[in-house]
């Protein structure tokens, strides 16, 4: 009886409707954009840091010139709603990927039956608030017959799946920008050195490339004899 | 050479004239090494990297559960050039894989392993296995969701053992489970205990090669104490060899360091950036890329107990090797069809396990497992049967090319 019951509940939950695996949309991380990150991190010291903390941040320049100082980050908060604390952001594109928190961010849906009102693609059941809902705006889960491949041969995107009901502050061009100015911030909060990272890499491989010059050619003026002597 | 004053002072006292010329100038080396031979050489100037930026790592690591995985924070974003010594070691502990593997393979397929050189291949596998313990330990380190999960389930394999086993499990932890005691304990063999073992080992497998000297890729006995058309002082010659080598070797080091230290996932796992949580086990535990093998014949053999048996017998079955090789010669150059099928299958298998290790398991992979476990254990137990029964080509006189 009990298993019918759960049976039941599958049928009629909408949250519980088998979602396809939804393809994650390209977030173009480009981390030489200066500009996009300190933008990105304003965002995240006026939107994000509500909830959640970027502890490894704490004494980067661009972050504290936003705004993102540890003295604001929710650290102290103990009694999160439903008991979930959010996930400390300073390596979340290390560990979910760009492309992940781009879509994620995209992919909130009107769903009654979850305590926060909404639900998502990527992340069923996320225990994270409709904040972005006032900027985006308010979608819906299409029902099944109306889900359509936009692209050809590959799975189904977000936005095949959901449908924009009503503008929020935002047109879905100023959501997608902002969205991409907090994932190239979150970017740079996953890896600060990058840059010197890349810069130092060219130097290097430069120097290496001519040192192999010299060696090769210095094995060469050794080898000759050998090469001779195995000739005759 | 002018002889200045220290150095006549302390050759008096000490044997430096007569060790490089007992390991370099008058060390006689076949000359026809090929590409094979260069990955003995990497192998110590990985272990040098490795010691090299471990110690610099030591000096702003935290070996605590509480202060572990923000000290690697801190390195990476706070310690001048901390990123850069950190990705060195990350990338130098698969390096040191890769390049071991294929030092291993050049073994195999050469015959290195046979007469009089078994005790020179025993040693290597002692690195082998000493090599595999200083990764796992040195894994936990970081003290993310993989680290503190990957030590779990390693460690919990010693359960298995009937009897004393859960008290094993107990005695090498530290603790009823992973904890802050066992992340002390790993840092202290990780940064002494294990690597004193490596390097004592490294030593005595150089000691042998130099008394037995260095097979070649035709697997014919050449004399390492006199030169003669088939040998060349391994310095100068082989000493700029490697030397161009390295250089190789390092373009490639330095680019995955400088542009993609990650590797996609299979030198730093996206989960290892999550901080150990005992409580939320991750969805997909895998090891890192170059124990799954081995992981994968645990996993094929549905009994715990016989799929530890199976995954120590893989080991094993290395060590004895140069006994189960009955072939009168040594390099696959001039063994049968039989040895060349043979090695074939052991690749195969070899590198299929390793793939099934890392994807999560199901029916398909399940059954794959097997099959290539199969053809893991076929290629050792078959060993003395096929090399025995196959017509092997004519040895040549001499080296060729």
């Amino acid at each position: 009886m009990k298993y019918f019951f759960i049976l039941i509940l599958f049928f009629f939950n909408t949250a519980w409707a088998a979602l396809p695996t939804v393809e994650l949309e390209k977030a173009h991380v480009n981390i030489h954009d200066k500009k996009s990150i300190e933008r990105g991190a304003k965002y995240f010291a006026t939107i994000c840091m509500a909830c959640h903390t970027m502890e490894y941040m704490r004494y980067d320049k661009i972050a504290h010139d936003a705004g993102v100082v540890y003295e604001r980050m929710p650290v102290q908060v103990t009694t999160w709603p439903f008991g979930v604390k959010p996930p400390d952001l300073s390596l979340e594109i290390n560990h979910r990927g760009a492309d992940w928190v781009y879509t994620y961010l995209h992919s909130f849906y009107t769903d009654p039956s979850r305590p926060t009102g909404v639900n998502n693609l990527i992340l069923p059941n996320t225990a994270m608030s409709g904040i972005l809902t006032s900027f985006q705006g308010v979608q819906i889960l299409l029902p099944e017959t109306e889900w359509h491949h936009s692209d050809f041969g590959s799975g189904y995107e977000w936005y095949d799946l959901l449908d924009l009901q009503s503008h929020g502050a935002m047109t879905p061009e100023q959501f997608d920008a902002m969205v991409s100015d907090v994932v190239n911030f979150l970017a740079y909060a996953s890896n600060p050195y990058q840059i010197e990272q890349e810069k130092m890499g060219v130097f290097v491989l430069i120097f290496l490339v001519l040192f192999f010059i010299l060696a090769f050619l210095l094995k060469q003026s050794y080898w000759r004899e050998i090469k001779r002597k195995q000739r005759k | 050479m002018k002889k200045n004053k220290l150095f006549t002072w302390i050759t008096a006292r000490f044997p430096l004239n007569e060790f490089s010329a007992k390991h370099l100038t008058h060390y006689f080396a076949p000359r026809n090494f090929n590409f094979w031979y260069y990955f003995g050489s990497f192998s110590l100037l990985v272990l040098a990297i490795q010691i090299i930026t471990g110690i610099w790592l030591a000096m702003d690591y935290t070996p605590t559960a509480e202060g572990a995985f923000a000290s690697v924070q801190y390195i990476m974003r706070d310690v001048h050039y901390g990123w850069l010594i950190r990705f060195l070691h990350t990338t130098g502990a698969s390096a040191f894989f890769v390049v071991v593997y294929l030092h291993m393979y050049r073994g195999l397929i050469y015959g290195s392993y046979q007469k009089p050189r078994e005790l020179l291949w025993l040693i290597g596998m002692l690195i082998y296995v000493t090599l595999l313990l200083e990764a796992f330990t040195g894994y936990v380190l970081p003290w993310g969701q993989m680290s503190y999960w990957g030590a779990q389930v390693i460690t919990s394999f010693a359960s298995a053992i009937p009897w004393i086993g859960k008290y094993i499990v107990v005695w090498l932890r530290g603790d009823y489970v992973v904890s802050g005691v066992t992340l002390h304990r790993f840092f202290a063999l990780h940064v002494v205990g294990v690597p004193l073992v490596l390097l004592f080992l490294v030593f005595i497998h150089l000691v042998a090669l130099h008394y037995v000297g260095s097979n070649n890729p035709d697997g014919i006995n050449t004399d390492h104490s006199r030169a003669s058309d088939e040998t060349i002082p391994f310095h100068p010659f082989y000493t700029v060899k490697d030397l161009m080598g390295a250089v190789v070797f390092l373009i490639v080091f330095f680019s995955i360091v400088f542009f993609g230290p990650d590797m996609n996932g299979f030198f730093l796992e996206p989960e290892n950036y999550v901080p150990a949580n005992s409580l939320q086990t991750p969805e997909h535990i895998a090891p890192v890329w170059y124990m799954t093998p081995f992981y994968a014949i645990l996993r094929a053999i549905p009994n715990k107990f016989l799929g530890l048996a199976a995954m120590a017998a893989a080991i094993a079955l290395m060590f004895v090797m140069p006994w189960l090789d009955r072939s009168p010669v040594r390099s696959i150059r001039y063994k049968g069809m039989y040895s060349k099928m043979a090695i074939c299958v052991f690749v195969i298998s070899f590198v299929g396990l390793g793939y099934i290790g890392i994807e999560p398991v199901s029916e398909l992979r399940t059954v794959l497992a097997q099959f290539f476990a199969l053809g893991y254990f076929g290629f050792f137990l078959l060993m003395p049967f096929y090399t025995r029964f196959e017509t092997v080509k004519a040895l040549p006189e001499q080296l060729t090319g």
